[in-house]
């Protein structure tokens, strides 16, 4: 029993320890003339040949990434600087859309989701803080310290809310991914 | 006796009728007094709310190259000079661009007139510095203004302070429509005169005789009925203006009042209209000839309509230009120049009028503000609208369907329709709205009122029901056989395959990516079409479909922005965000009245909707979409649908990549069979938009719980892409074991670590 426990940990502690594979776009097909727009009825499925695999093979184990570590880029982050100040002054309507303009530029930037929760945790819309911090999770994949940064957020937003059991366990998250 | 008290009573009558006539005449300006003066006093302006598209952001990095710089300046009509002289204005030296810029209202602030050069290098900017040759990290250009929210009669203007009046406007208009406006009291008896002679002579009305005050007092306060008691009226009322206000003020209010032109229901009063109308831009950056032409407009905005009658324009702006010569207000050698110009006014296209997204907007506005309030009050709208998107899709649309007509011609001539709605998904900002293949045309809005069947555009949220049960996964082998489904009404149910035949076992990324309805109908009813209903209105359908097998295959009727608000939930991740058209709502002093903000509310496990979300680009690299890569190129991945109903009666598609989400119907409006699929109809539509954007792939990165491997697409079976023929990649739950291809991967199924773990897992639970 002991040996079987031993192992289950030594499988679970090698899947945890497996980084995250980026996603590449796999090797296109050429379109299959039947398939292009300008026919009337297409080709039904079944009759498609399969693909010819025309380039080089993606590496059949993906190398193992480093973690990552989000940043913002300078347009995104001088608009962040403006809302800082912006919400120090209180103004924490006019910080949430400078923030929203860093995100039409970055829109994929976990650090941004987090900021705009910040924002929204300020005016004590706790609801939005905690939804935007999980959004912001959900893209800060690889990255622990985003993960534990976003995790932070939840717990303040659970905290506020008057969910002290689960804002405890959001904390213990974000320090198992990033201590202090 | 009796003669001379007659005589007297006569006398009497008369006095009394004398005095009736005085006091009523007395009682007559009294009256037109105290409508004229009061409401001529807190002079108030009906100010339609304008509506504004989103600015273009620029920063380092972005991909804009000169020529599309140059492009969104055109836009905002900007014009090109040798050297910056005044806002409205710029500069390009190579793949330098110098902008004058103008002083911009914002939603937040108002940004003051400045300069910034704009550094352009490999299609992207590299860098911009402002007037002092600093460097900054961003600068937003002008939102244009799209149009605005006019009331039911119809009035439409732009109020201009005397500060924002170019000064040769006055004067030219009282060259040519009254040039004793400085003197006379309202009225002028002489030109009256010269008038009447005029007409008589030629007889018919050649000359008028009104002064501008007179102009004035027609326009704010009367009808058009020639009456002579109406012209008396005019007469008295002008004179009441005059003695009660300045020359200055009646003149700013002449501008702002005229009547200047019509574009369909909406009457453009005012040269700050105007001004925007015919030219584009504001009023205090007119030149001489394009004045000159405002001005020859007035005397009869259809008749001298510069767009619709150019020579008979021309002419008699040419006539405005040599009589302010005439008068010395120019010089002969300036009016001569001025009229070798070309009239200069826009076409509709780049004037921007987008019916469709207006509606939109006007939709949006109503559920908050009372009718007076937005075609009144002179609010400011700030939009999520791309212009440039929205004119590539009218392009596409257009191009696409007419393409479609020449191949397939209709007995009766009908025309196809469509629409599309376009979206940012992480911000759920709708970008543009597409009604119909009359972009201009204030019509039936597709886009937002066209419910119809959408077909396999269901298929996604059966997908996502099934798994969200933790019951599949993309390798899941499932069956496509032929099934019989017996229905509420003693109805049997029995769904073909779009081939009609069945495939047998496939696995769920090959029945997704194929749509093979069979596969679909026994995964959706294994799920159930009450999950499957429920994870709609979960993904944003604000009402609880029908629960009928059908719904499986998408019996349901939809309009293009539901579809577009349930496809923006699974491109943005998993997180439901309301879509907006409107971000902010601005008082006439700026104060803000109404934001609304960015709102995200997570609706299902973002990686669950991962794992579909790379279904969904199989659909386009493998399946029944894949003929967007006749378009685009092969390095970009998109996700995508394609939807077709029963009879070929609509051709959807809807997908997205990273950074736009559109959504496409193509049918016609009578409902008849089109014989058109998904893919042949609506996805040309979206491929030819998404061609011409900056295209980003969807590339997401793969969610920590999942683990990204391949199978055989025929079988299923977990392999290399060395090792089988027909490889598709997936993404899985870290935990699936998925069955393998003997000597390709090891079978973990086999597999003692795996197995161990399984089993203890099964002891915990």
């Amino acid at each position: 029993m002991a040996r079987m426990l031993a192992l289950f940990c030594a499988a679970a502690l090698l899947s945890a320890c497996q980084l995250p594979n980026p996603y590449r776009p796999p090797p296109q097909q050429q379109p299959v003339p039947g398939g292009t727009p300008s026919l009337p009825s297409p080709t039904p499925p079944v009759q498609i040949p399969p693909p010819v695999e025309s380039q080089p093979a993606p590496p059949e184990v993906p190398p193992p990434q480093p973690p990552r570590s989000y940043e913002l880029g300078a347009a995104a982050r001088s608009l962040v600087e403006q809302a800082h100040a912006q919400a120090a002054a209180g103004n924490y309507a006019v910080a949430a859309s400078s923030i929203e303009r860093a995100l039409r530029i970055e829109p994929n930037n976990p650090l941004l989701w987090i900021e705009l929760g910040q924002v929204r945790q300020s005016e004590a819309n706790y609801v939005q803080a905690e939804n935007l911090a999980r959004k912001g999770l959900s893209l800060a994949s690889g990255d622990p310290r985003t993960q534990a940064s976003a995790w932070r957020l939840i717990a303040q937003a659970l905290q506020g809310r008057g969910r002290g059991p689960e804002a405890s366990e959001a904390h213990a998250r974000a320090d198992a991914l990033a201590p202090h | 006796m009796a003669r001379s008290r007659r005589t007297r009573r006569l006398r009497r009558i008369l006095l009394v009728g004398a005095l009736i006539a005085i006091l009523a005449d007395a009682l007559l300006i009294v009256y037109l007094d105290r409508i004229v003066t009061p409401q001529f006093e807190g002079r108030r302006w009906t100010l339609p709310a304008q509506v504004y598209a989103q600015p273009l952001e620029l920063y380092a990095g972005l991909a804009l190259p000169a020529d599309a710089l140059e492009q969104e300046l055109a836009r905002l009509h900007y014009v090109p000079v040798d050297a910056l002289t005044r806002p409205g204005t710029y500069h390009r030296s190579g793949s330098r661009i110098d902008v004058a810029t103008r002083r911009v209202q914002f939603a937040e602030e108002i940004r003051e007139a400045g300069t910034i050069s704009v550094i352009t290098g490999a299609g992207v900017i590299q860098r911009l510095r402002d007037s002092s040759g600093n460097e900054v990290p961003l600068f937003r250009l002008d939102p244009l203004l799209i149009g605005s929210i006019f009331p039911i009669h119809g009035e439409d203007r732009i109020v201009v302070s005397p500060a924002e009046v170019p000064l040769l406007l006055p004067a030219a208009l009282k060259v040519v429509e009254d040039r004793k406006f400085d003197t006379h009291h309202g009225v002028d008896p002489e030109a009256i005169m010269r008038a009447a002679w005029v007409n008589l002579r030629a007889g018919s009305i050649e000359q008028g005789g009104s002064t501008l005050t007179q102009q004035l007092v027609r326009s704010y306060f009367l009808d058009d009925r020639q009456t002579l008691w109406r012209k008396i009226k005019e007469a008295l009322m002008a004179i009441i203006l005059e003695a009660r206000f300045d020359k200055a003020d009646l003149m700013n209010a002449y501008i702002n009042e005229i009547y200047l032109g019509q574009d369909g229901e909406r009457a453009i009063h005012g040269f700050g209209l105007a001004s925007r109308f015919y030219f584009g831009k504001p009023l205090d950056e007119l030149e001489l000839h394009e004045i000159a032409l405002l001005v020859a407009i007035v005397r009869g905005p259809s008749y001298y309509d510069p767009r619709l009658h150019p020579e008979r324009a021309r002419a008699r702006r040419d006539l405005v230009l040599r009589q302010l010569a005439h008068f010395h207000v120019i010089t002969d050698e300036v009016a001569q120049r001025a009229s070798a110009r070309a009239l200069g006014v826009t076409t509709r296209v780049t004037a921007g009028y987008y019916p469709a997204y207006l509606d939109f907007v006007r939709r949006t506005l109503r559920r908050d503000y009372r009718e007076e309030d937005l075609t009144e009050a002179g609010l400011k709208v700030f939009t999520s609208l791309d212009p440039r998107v929205q004119a590539l899709g009218e392009q596409a649309l257009v191009d696409e369907l007419t393409r479609l007509d020449r191949q397939r011609k209709t007995r009766d001539g009908a025309q196809l329709e469509g629409a599309i709605v376009v979206t940012a998904p992480q911000s759920g900002d709708v970008i543009a709205v597409i009604g119909g293949r009359e972009v201009g045309f204030d019509g039936f809005n597709r886009a937002l009122d066209a419910h119809r069947s959408i077909g396999s555009l269901a298929k996604p949220m059966v997908y996502l029901a099934a798994l969200e049960t933790g019951r599949y996964n993309a390798a899941t082998i499932v069956m496509d056989e032929p099934i019989e489904v017996k229905l509420a009404g003693g109805q049997v149910w029995k769904p073909e395959n779009f081939t009609q035949e069945s495939y047998g076992p496939v696995p769920l990324t090959r029945a997704f990516a194929d749509s093979l309805n069979l596969a679909t109908v026994h995964v959706g009813l294994d799920v159930g079409v009450k999950r499957i209903a429920a994870t709609f209105q979960r993904l944003g359908l604000e009402r609880m479909p029908e629960l009928n097998p059908a719904l499986i295959l998408g019996s349901l009727d939809l309009a293009p922005i539901e579809v577009a608000q349930l496809f923006n939930s699974l491109a943005n991740g998993g997180f439901r965000t309301p879509l907006r058209a409107v971000r902010t709502v601005i008082a006439a002093d700026g104060t803000a009245l109404k934001a609304f903000p960015l709102q995200v509310t997570p609706v299902a496990d973002s990686a669950t909707v991962y794992q579909l979300n790379r279904m969904l680009t199989k659909v386009t690299q493998r399946g029944t979409g894949r003929a967007v890569y006749s378009r685009l190129s092969p390095d970009i991945v998109v996700a995508g649908k394609t939807g077709t109903s029963s009879e070929f009666r609509d051709s959807w598609f809807a997908g997205f990549t990273g950074s736009h989400l559109a959504i496409v119907w193509v049918g016609y409006d009578d409902n008849r069979p089109t014989g058109l699929t998904g893919a042949a109809g609506a996805l040309s539509v979206w491929a030819n938009l998404m061609q011409r954007l900056p295209l980003t792939s969807w590339d997401e990165p793969v969610p920590e719980s999942l683990r990204e491997t391949w199978i055989e697409y025929q079988t299923g079976l977990e392999t290399r892409p060395t090792c089988s023929e027909d490889v598709v990649s997936i993404v899985v739950p870290r935990e699936a074991v998925l069955p393998a291809r003997h000597g390709c991967v090891e079978d973990k199924s086999g597999d003692f670590t795996t197995r161990a773990k399984q089993w203890l897992e099964g002891i915990i639970h």
